[in-house]
Order: structure tokens, then C-alpha cells, then sequence
């Protein structure tokens, strides 16, 4: 049974946090690297700058949380609903979900489902949304009908509480929500863990249910000769562009510098709950790297970035449960599957330069039946947030009139 | 201190848990499944005794731990400027001898105090028998315990052995051994290395190597290593290594590139500084036997250091961004080496690979023991020291004039 949702942080959590905050201790700064004073803020080389994180800080305690209702009658201008879905052998799962829906054209409008990753969350899909229901009238581009669930452990809904909830998992539970909804044919847009799940998604209810997907993290792997004879040959004779020459030391900086986090997620998942439980100015650094680093130079105002923390550290279940996906992805093998499971359904790729991007085009081209593909000079890993409008373009041109996927959805396209 | 002890117990009664982990065990009540890392039911646990016993008591710890006798002077590094250094220094008890100077070094997440067992048994061997005696001096390395912390980006091995070698010449030691595991072991073979007209021998607990032995540098082990199979035990080891690369190293990989990120979270929160030390004291050990007050002993030293408990996770930084350092974690050293293998070492490896380091005139095998061996299995340590360095032991009289007697 669908219920309205509301986030309403109880009096309680908030008096903890603040008293939480009032005691909150911060360590040292980080050595200098410059040979510029200490005093540099900007410094990002051994992760968050003490500066900068004692500045959101103080803004957190004497701003934005005495004005968190605010803030929270924000995140709830999304139309937001809770259902139970039942995944095989891991039982009944609140389910929490934005729905949005065209309003001009309840009946034609494309199913789509948006799906999130780590360090994100269903809000990630606030920009897009009114871009995708309610398009320019006479302007020629589809509208669409908006899922955009907070996956298990994430966000309100609830987590699972038995080892072993990976990749089929997550797709099934997005699955059969949408299927509840009555969207019995629809459409996915990914990123992060989306674009994992979105992939699952396709191999396990494509074309039956999933009729075409799309994602701005083009992963893929390195083609092979048994099964990507094609692509194998193109990689081997064309040269890296420019671009992609950029994406591959990037990637190559990000091996080197950035997976930390994954590492410890993926394996001491608990270990690291203790920590990013009990401490907000903890969680507040864990999360907030990522925005600053994976992003193209966004300019994160302070109250986002901490609505956008807040969303993790009055999660359901805790911020911690969030962290679970790397270690039950990592120890089912599932990162290995790319080139195994593929789908035939047209899968559409957005190029964003401050991605992580495994390789260059033909090792993303790997990932499925690619109909589009689209290049852009600005974005990076939160493409729906940073970039919405150029999100918005390719899933327009993607599945507009004219577009490869146009139609894929019987009696649904978009118009 | 007082400041700190309020504070304490302040964010211990707001500590916030978080729910369990996913069960693994069909049983799904069992409290020692660590596969996700520390089980809730145990960390609640150590929390409770932490607020209702351990912090009211708190004076009652702090002597124990005062009862080594410590002391601070300067030091200067190059280029680095003076540290404060705080270190343990006890001489043998019975002043006649002519005791061996020995430098014994922690690592992470170890501290001056991992010695405390050890100490006696080097200070003041029985008098009926035939052992040895040491003074020993036990730095807190620079970011742990009491030391001050580097403020400047680089400060890596030769550093940390600069800070070491330095400090044992301050105390009057011209010639002296060294006894380390963990980032000890490699500090000391950097000592060993750099400063062997000073280092006379060294011992580690904590035998590493990069890998089996290379035609090309050591071709002796290499051919050896060619024909002697492993035994039961280094296979074992061999297991036990690649489970720590595939599940151990999350906190070695976040702390090498991203420490300031982390230390947020172990800065401000006392149950998540316990959860990510405690983790290390159960797994890198041989099923010892933690007392509730000798592990949050243990915390309070890295909760209540001098410059924070995270800076010490910069060392791991360091390292692995200087060049320099990984050569010298795998040198090969002609200063007498005594390696002790202990089987619940983080890595054991295989003798033909542990002997690539250096001038190896010491083994010893043990059938108990992890990675914190001074603090888990001090008689085992000691008796290797004393077979090592004592009458007829092959480092016997290597610092002139002190062989311990």
C-alpha cells in the first residue's frame, strides 16, 4: 500500500546532533605541501582541509541546523512515497521513492527510472525533474513519468539485514517497484552504483521490461577479442583523443589517490560504521571529499552540502548501512560481470569530463547495445546535479523524436 | 586533561551505534561474527565499561601507565625542524652491568606502552641466570602518544629513523640495537641501513620482504628458494597473508592516500577511534585474551596524544608517496638481523623471503603469536633477545663494552 512520505526528523535527533556538534573535536590540519603558508585552505592533497570543514562546521551549528525545517520542507517539495517490496530470500523492504508524474500527459509520458549511487542519494533527481514531467509545451520534446527511489540502505528506505544483497538484489527491488507502480515497461537513467544496478537491470528484465537505459558513468572494460571482436580491433588501431588521453590519467590519479574509501567499504563496512555513525562532522568530511573531488569544479554552497549530508545522517537505517553495497558487490564478483551480461536493449552513453572513466570509448562501448553517445566539455560524477540541463538534452535527444531509443516504450513515447 | 575528560565522557554518553551488521552465520544471534568488521554487540559492550568504569577510574589507568618512567626532550630533524620527543627510558636495574642500549619501536596502531611487558624481563633478567641485561629506551614516534607531530609534508622513513637515531645519541648511546615490528621494523632496518656504524644488530618480530628472493640480488636464497619446498606453517602464513591483502588493508589504503578525510571521524569520535583500533588488537593478534581496560588502556593513548589521535595515520601517507622509503623497507642491510616468526603475524612469509633484508644471524620459530608479539607473548620475545644477544648468541657483544653483563 502506498503511503505519502515526509522526511520529519524527530526533536530528539536534532537536540542529539546539535549537542553532537557543540563537543564535535577536530584534528590537526594537514601537513603543508605548498611552500605557501599553512593557511591555505585549499589544499586538498591529504583530503579535507581542517579550514574548510571547521567553516561548515560552525555554519552547520549556528545556521543551518537551528533553520533544518527549512531545509527539510526543501527536500519534501519532492512528491516522495513509501511501499513494501519484497526481494527473494531477503524479505519485505520499505521501499522510499520520489514520484513524479507528467501532468500534461499521464498517459503517454516515458516510465523512467532514476537511480542514485554512493555518496548520493534520491535527491539527486530535483533538478531534472521538472525538465523531464514538464517539458517547454510545442518544443518538441518527450516528458517522461520520474521513479527516483532511495535504494536499500539508503535514504528511508529501509536495508537489509542479511549478507549477500548485491547487484541482482538492488535491480530486483527497483524492478518489482516499478512494476507496482504500474509501469510494466519503462526506462532507466544511472549513474554510480545506478549505472551497476541499471546494467543488472537490463540483463535481467530486458527487453521484456527494460526497454532501453542510460548512463553518465560509462564504465566498461577493456574489449576482448572472443567477445568483443569488433571493438577489440578499434581499440587496438585508434589512437586515445585528447579527451579521452585526459580521462585515462585522471582515472589513473584517481586509482592512485581516490579509492581509499572503497577499499575500507568494501571490506570493513562495520569497522567504519562506528565512526561515521557516531561523529557528524565525521560523516560531514567522508561524504563531502567526494562532492568536491568528483566534481567539475562545482560551486557547493554551504547549506547544500549540508541538506545533502543531512539526507545520509537521518537516513533509516543510519549512514552506515550505505556503505554495505561495496563489500556485497566486491565479494560476489559482481564488477567482473560487464562483459558477461550483456543486453541487447539501446543503451545510451553521456561523456562528462570529470568522470571517472574506466578507458577510452571502445572499453565503454563494451557495456551494451550503445544507440547514443553524447560529449561534454563540463560535468562531472553528479551529472544530474551539476549539469542538469545537458543530462536533460542527451535523454531528450536519446529518446525524443528522431532518437535511437524513440518509442521503446509501447504507447509511450512521450508525446 | 581534565578539558579532555569531560569532553570524553560527554560524547560517550551521546554515542551513537549504528545497527548490526548483515548476518552471515545462519545463528544469527552470534556476537563474534567480525566478517563486516567489529560486531556491534561487542563494541556496545567495551562502550558501557568505557562510561561506567574505565573513564570514572580513569587516574587509576593513567598511573599504571605512568609507572614506566617517560620523559621529553628536543630533537631536530632536518629540514623539519624540533620535535618534542617522548619516550620510556629504563636502564637496567641492576647498574654493575654493562647493559646493551636497546631502541625498541612501535608502530600503528601500537604505542611506547606496547613495551611495558617486555621491559622487566630485558631490565632485570634473574639474577641466577645467564641473561643479559638492556637499557631501553621506547620513543613514541612523531604523531603518536606524547611525541609532537611533523607539520611539514615528507617526513618519511629517514625521518622517522633521523628522529630515532637522534634521540638514542642525546641519551648518551653511541652504539646501540634495535628491536621493532611494524612500522618499527621498517624504521629499523632504515636505521640499520643508514647508521651502521651505530646500529651494531637489529631484531623484528615482523620478518617482511617484497617477495620471494631474486636471482639477480639474492642468489643464494634464490637457488634455495628454488628447491626447498614451503613447510606446513608457511603455507599456512602464505594463507593468512593473502587474506589480509584481500580483506585487511581497507584502513592501510584509506590512511595512505586520504588521512585528513579520516581523521575527522577519529578525531571526534571516541567510539569510532575504539571500533577502528580495537578491529586491528582482535584481528592482528592469536586469539589474546583483551581485558576491557587494557583495550580502551590501549584507545585512551591515541585518544588523548599530544597532537591528536589521526595524526598518526599520516606515516602510512608518507611511505607510500616517497619514493625513497619503499626502496628502504626492502634494502639489504650487513648489520646482524634477528627475525622472530610468529604464526598470527599479518604476513608471514616464507624464511627463503624474510632473509632478503639482511645479514640474518638469528631465527626463531614460534608456534603463538600475532603481530603485537611484545605485548601478546613477551617471554617469547624476550627469550629470542636473550638467545640473540646473550652469552654465546651470535649478536653477543656487538656494542663495545656492553654486552649486558
Amino acid at each position: 500500500m502506498e503511503q505519502p512520505f515526509n522526511i520529519s526528523v524527530s526533536q530528539n535527533t536534532l537536540d542529539s546532533l546539535a549537542q553532537k556538534l557543540a563537543v564535535a573535536t577536530l584534528p590537526a590540519p594537514a601537513p603543508v605541501t605548498y611552500t605557501d603558508s599553512a593557511l591555505d585552505s585549499e589544499d586538498w592533497t591529504y583530503g579535507v582541509p581542517r579550514p574548510t570543514l571547521e567553516r561548515l562546521l560552525i555554519h552547520w551549528r549556528t545556521s543551518f541546523l537551528p533553520r533544518w525545517q527549512e531545509h527539510q520542507a526543501a527536500l519534501n517539495a519532492l512528491p516522495q512515497f513509501t511501499r513494501s517490496i519484497e526481494v527473494d530470500g531477503h524479505g519485505v523492504f520499505t521501499a522510499h521513492y520520489v514520484h513524479k508524474q507528467s501532468t500534461h500527459n499521464p498517459k503517454g509520458a516515458i516510465p523512467l527510472l532514476f537511480l542514485h549511487g554512493w555518496p548520493g542519494h534520491f535527491n539527486e533527481v530535483s533538478k531534472l525533474l521538472p525538465f523531464l514531467t514538464t517539458p517547454p509545451a510545442n518544443a518538441g520534446y518527450p516528458s517522461f513519468h520520474v521513479v527516483a527511489p532511495s535504494l536499500p540502505g539508503f535514504g528511508f528506505s529501509s536495508a537489509p539485514t542479511k549478507t549477500g544483497f548485491a547487484m541482482a538484489q538492488y535491480a530486483e527491488f527497483a524492478h518489482k517497484l516499478m512494476l507496482s507502480l504500474g509501469y510494466n515497461e519503462y526506462v532507466v537513467q544511472g549513474g554510480d552504483w545506478g549505472c551497476f544496478i541499471a546494467h543488472r537491470l537490463a540483463y535481467l528484465y530486458g527487453p521484456k521490461h527494460v526497454k532501453a537505459w542510460h548512463t553518465n558513468m560509462p564504465a566498461g572494460r577493456q574489449p576482448t577479442f572472443t567477445r568483443h571482436p569488433l571493438l577489440y580491433l578499434q581499440h587496438a588501431i585508434t589512437p586515445y583523443s585528447a579527451k579521452e588521453k585526459k580521462a585515462v590519467q585522471r582515472m589513473q590519479q584517481l586509482r592512485n589517490e581516490g579509492r581509499g574509501y572503497f577499499a575500507i567499504q568494501s571490506t570493513m563496512p562495520q569497522t567504519l560504521s562506528y565512526a561515521l555513525a557516531d561523529s557528524p562532522v565525521g560523516l560531514l568530511a567522508w561524504i563531502y571529499e567526494k562532492l568536491v573531488k568528483w566534481t567539475d569544479a562545482y560551486e557547493w554552497g554551504d547549506d547544500e552540502v549540508l541538506t545533502w549530508i543531512s539526507v545520509y545522517l537521518f537516513s533509516t537505517s543510519g549512514p552506515e548501512t550505505t556503505l554495505r553495497i561495496y563489500y556485497e558487490t566486491v565479494h560476489q564478483g559482481n564488477f567482473d560481470e560487464f562483459a558477461k551480461l550483456w543486453s541487447p536493449i539501446p543503451l545510451g552513453l553521456s561523456f562528462f569530463p570529470c568522470e571517472f572513466i574506466d578507458g577510452p570509448r571502445t572499453w565503454a562501448r563494451t557495456m551494451g547495445n550503445v544507440v547514443f553517445e553524447s560529449d561534454h566539455d563540463k560535468g562531472g560524477h553528479f551529472a544530474a546535479y551539476e549539469q542538469p540541463q545537458a543530462l536533460v538534452d542527451d535523454l531528450r535527444q536519446m529518446f525524443g523524436k528522431g532518437g535511437k531509443a524513440y518509442g521503446v516504450v509501447k504507447g509511450k513515447d512521450g508525446y | 586533561m581534565a578539558g579532555h575528560l569531560d569532553t570524553l565522557a560527554k560524547k560517550l554518553a551521546l554515542a551513537t551505534l549504528p545497527c548490526p551488521a548483515p548476518t552471515t552465520y545462519t545463528d544469527s544471534e552470534d556476537a563474534q561474527d567480525w566478517t563486516y568488521g567489529v560486531p556491534r554487540t561487542t563494541l556496545e559492550r567495551l562502550v558501557h565499561y568505557w562510561r561506567t568504569s574505565l573513564l570514572p577510574n580513569w587516574r587509576e589507568h593513567e598511573q599504571t601507565l605512568n609507572a614506566l618512567p617517560q620523559f621529553t626532550r628536543s630533537i631536530e630533524v632536518d629540514g623539519h625542524g624540533v620535535f618534542t620527543a617522548h619516550y620510556v627510558h629504563k636502564k637496567s636495574e641492576d647498574r654493575r652491568r654493562n647493559a646493551i642500549p636497546l631502541l625498541f619501536l612501535h608502530g600503528w596502531p601500537g604505542h611506547f606502552n606496547e613495551a611495558s611487558k617486555l621491559l622487566p624481563l630485558l631490565t632485570a633478567p634473574p639474577a641466577s641466570s645467564d641473561y643479559p641485561a638492556f637499557d631501553v629506551v621506547v620513543p613514541s614516534l612523531p604523531g603518536f602518544g606524547f611525541s609532537s607531530a611533523p607539520t611539514k609534508t615528507g617526513f618519511a622513513l629517514p625521518q622517522y629513523a633521523e628522529f630515532a637515531h637522534k634521540l638514542m645519541l642525546s641519551l648518551g648511546y653511541d652504539e646501540y640495537v634495535v628491536q621493532g615490528g611494524d612500522w618499527g621494523r621498517h624504521i629499523g632496518l632504515g636505521l640499520a641501513y643508514t647508521y651502521p656504524k651505530h646500529v651494531r644488530a637489529w631484531h623484528t618480530n615482523y620478518p617482511r620482504s617484497a617477495g620471494p628472493p631474486q636471482l639477480l640480488r639474492n642468489p643464494l636464497l634464490w637457488l634455495q628458494h628454488l628447491v626447498t619446498p614451503y613447510s606446513a606453517a608457511e603455507r599456512k602464513g602464505l594463507d593468512r597473508m593473502q587474506f589480509f591483502t584481500n580483506e585487511g588493508t581497507g584502513y592501510s589504503a584509506i590512511q595512505a592516500t586520504m588521512p585528513q578525510t579520516l581523521s575527522y571521524a577519529l578525531t571526534d569520535s571516541p567510539v569510532g577511534l575504539l571500533a577502528w583500533i580495537y578491529e586491528k588488537l582482535v584481528f592482528w593478534s592469536d586469539a589474546y585474551d583483551w581485558g576491557d581496560d587494557e583495550v580502551l588502556q590501549w584507545v585512551s593513548i591515541y585518544l588523548f596524544s599530544a597532537s591528536g589521535p589521526a595524526t598518526s595515520a599520516r606515516i602510512y601517507y608518507e611511505i607510500k608517496h616517497s619514493g625513497r622509503s619503499k626502496e628502504l623497507i626492502n634494502i639489504w642491510s650487513p648489520v646482524p638481523l634477528g627475525l622472530s616468526y610468529f604464526p598470527k603475524e599479518l604476513t608471514p612469509v616464507p624464511k627463503t623471503w624474510a632473509r632478503t633484508v639482511g645479514n640474518v644471524v638469528f631465527e626463531a620459530d614460534h608456534d603463538k603469536g600475532g603481530h603485537f608479539a611484545a605485548h601478546e607473548v613477551p617471554h617469547a620475545l624476550a627469550d629470542d633477545l636473550r638467545k640473540m644477544f646473550g652469552k654465546g648468541g651470535k649478536a653477543y657483544g656487538v656494542v663495545k663494552g656492553k654486552d649486558g653483563y
